[in-house]
C-alpha cells in the first residue's frame, strides 16, 4: 500500500469511527477542534486501524495526533 | 477503627477475583498474597506461570492461596477470544486481539471483559496512562460517560461534615484541563463510585471561585455547563453548585450565600473540582494542613473495575487500593 491509499484508508476509517460524512474528513482535521476527541471513538479507531491495515497503533499514540496527517504517519510507522 | 474497616468487612463478604497482570513484582506478588491470605480476594496471577509459581516459592507464599492463568495457555486463550469476539460491544478482531493479549495487561482486561475476573489491578510496572488506555480498549466505558477520571477519599481529623468527616474528591488525578462534558462525566462517576463503594447517597458539588453568580468569567461558565450537562444527564443525583469550597463544605457559609433550596450546599460528601490544577494543589492542601488521609486515586469511568496503583505506593497501601476495588467489583453486579 502507498502512501496515498494509505491516507485514503486512514481518513476513511477517520469518517467512519466518527460518523462523518464523506468529504468531511481530510488530512488537516484536527481530532480535538473538528471532531470533538471523545476517547471512545478513538478506541473505536484504532480498533479499525489494526482489523483493517493490520498495525497495532498504542491508543495513548493515537491520541497524542493533532491532526489525520499525524495519524497516517503513526500508522506508516507501524507497517 | 479505620475508615477502611467496614470495606474491607464487605470484601469478606462477597469475595471477587482480581487479576493480577504485574504479579512478578514483588510488592505486587506480596499486596495480592496478603489480600488473598486474609480472605478478602482470590487472586488470579497472570502471566507465565512458570515463572511466577518459582517466584512465589522463592518468596515462601503458600502457592495454594494463588490461582494461575499462563497466557500461553492456548487452550484458556482460544477460550477467551471466542468469548471476547461474541461479545456485541466488540471493536477488535481476532488477529487483533490475539496480538495484544501477548500483554498480560490485556490478557486481564479481556478475562475481566468475559467475566473470568471481576476486577483488573495493575500500575506498577505500567504506567497510568497504559492502564487506562488498556482498560478503555478491552473492557470499555460505563453507558453514558466518555470520560476516565478519578477520586479520593479523604478522612480529616476534626472535619465534621461531609459523610460523618469523610470527604470524596475528584478528579485529582487523571483528567487534566476537562471540558464541561467531561467534567460533568468526573461529577456523575464520582457520585456512583461513593454510592457504590460506600453506600452513600452522594451530595456532589461542583466547586470553582464563584457561588451562585457571585463570580464571572469562562473558568466559572464551564463548571455552570458541567453542572447543567450532569444534572440533564443524571437527574436521579443530588449534584448541585456551583458553589466555592467554602460554601459547599460548611453549613453556615452554605447559609449565607446560598439563598435557595439546596440538598447538597453546606453538605456536600463528594466535591468535583473545576480541572487537575486545582484537584492536585487541593489534595495537597488537605493533607498538609489538614493532616488528612488521602485513599486512592480509584479510576472510575470505565464498564468494569479498573485499578492503577501508585508506584511508589507501600505494600498496605497497594493491599488498601486492592480491596476497595473488589468491593466496587462487587457493587457493580448488584
Amino acid at each position: 500500500m502507498d502512501r496515498k491509499e494509505l491516507e485514503a484508508k486512514v481518513i476513511e476509517l477517520v469518517t467512519i469511527s466518527y460518523k462523518k460524512n464523506p468529504g468531511e474528513v481530510t488530512l488537516d482535521t484536527s481530532f480535538k477542534k473538528d471532531l470533538g476527541g471523545a476517547s471512545v471513538q478513538m478506541v473505536a479507531l484504532v480498533s479499525e486501524i489494526e482489523n483493517e491495515l493490520d498495525a497495532m497503533v498504542a491508543l495513548q499514540d493515537a491520541a497524542a495526533c493533532e491532526t489525520v496527517k499525524d495519524l497516517v504517519d503513526a500508522v506508516e510507522n507501524e507497517l | 477503627m479505620s475508615v477502611l474497616d467496614p470495606i474491607y468487612e464487605k470484601a469478606k463478604s462477597d469475595l471477587q477475583k482480581v487479576a493480577f497482570p504485574e504479579a512478578a513484582n514483588e510488592k505486587m506478588m506480596q499486596a495480592a498474597y496478603e489480600a488473598g491470605k486474609e480472605g478478602y480476594i482470590i487472586p488470579i496471577l497472570v502471566g507465565n506461570t512458570a515463572e511466577l509459581k518459582a517466584l512465589a516459592a522463592e518468596r515462601n507464599y503458600d502457592e495454594s492461596v494463588f490461582q494461575f492463568v499462563d497466557i500461553n495457555d492456548e487452550e484458556y486463550t482460544a477460550k477467551l477470544v471466542a468469548a471476547y469476539i461474541a461479545k456485541p460491544d466488540t471493536t477488535l478482531k481476532e488477529k487483533g486481539l490475539r496480538r495484544r493479549m501477548a500483554n498480560p495487561l490485556f490478557y486481564a482486561l479481556v478475562m475481566e471483559a468475559v467475566d473470568e475476573a471481576d476486577v483488573t489491578f495493575a500500575g506498577i510496572d505500567n504506567t497510568t496512562g497504559d492502564v487506562i488506555a488498556a482498560g478503555m480498549m478491552m473492557v470499555g466505558m460505563a453507558p453514558g460517560i466518555s470520560t476516565i477520571s478519578s477520586i479520593g477519599l479523604c478522612d480529616i481529623p476534626g472535619f465534621t461534615g461531609g459523610e460523618n468527616g469523610l470527604l470524596a474528591i475528584g478528579d485529582s488525578a487523571v483528567c487534566t484541563n476537562p471540558d464541561a462534558e467531561q467534567l460533568a462525566d468526573i461529577a456523575i462517576s464520582a457520585c456512583d463510585t461513593v454510592r457504590g463503594l460506600l453506600g452513600w447517597e452522594p451530595r456532589c458539588a461542583m466547586v470553582c471561585y464563584s457561588t451562585l453568580g457571585s463570580g464571572q468569567g469562562e473558568l466559572i461558565d464551564k463548571v455552570v455547563n458541567a453542572l447543567h450537562i450532569a444534572q440533564e444527564k443524571r437527574p436521579d443525583l443530588a449534584i448541585d453548585g456551583e458553589f466555592q469550597f467554602d460554601a459547599a463544605v460548611k453549613p453556615e457559609v452554605a447559609a449565607k450565600k446560598v439563598k435557595r433550596e439546596s440538598k447538597v450546599a453546606g453538605k456536600a460528601n463528594v466535591v468535583i473540582w473545576p480541572d487537575l490544577n486545582v484537584g492536585n494543589i487541593g489534595v495537597k492542601l488537605i493533607q498538609t494542613f489538614g493532616k488528612a488521609d488521602a485513599y486512592g486515586p480509584m479510576l472510575q469511568g470505565f464498564n468494569k473495575i479498573v485499578c492503577d496503583c501508585s508506584r511508589g505506593a507501600p505494600v498496605s497501601e497497594i493491599k488498601g487500593n486492592i480491596i476497595i476495588s473488589a468491593v466496587r467489583a462487587a457493587s457493580l453486579k448488584k
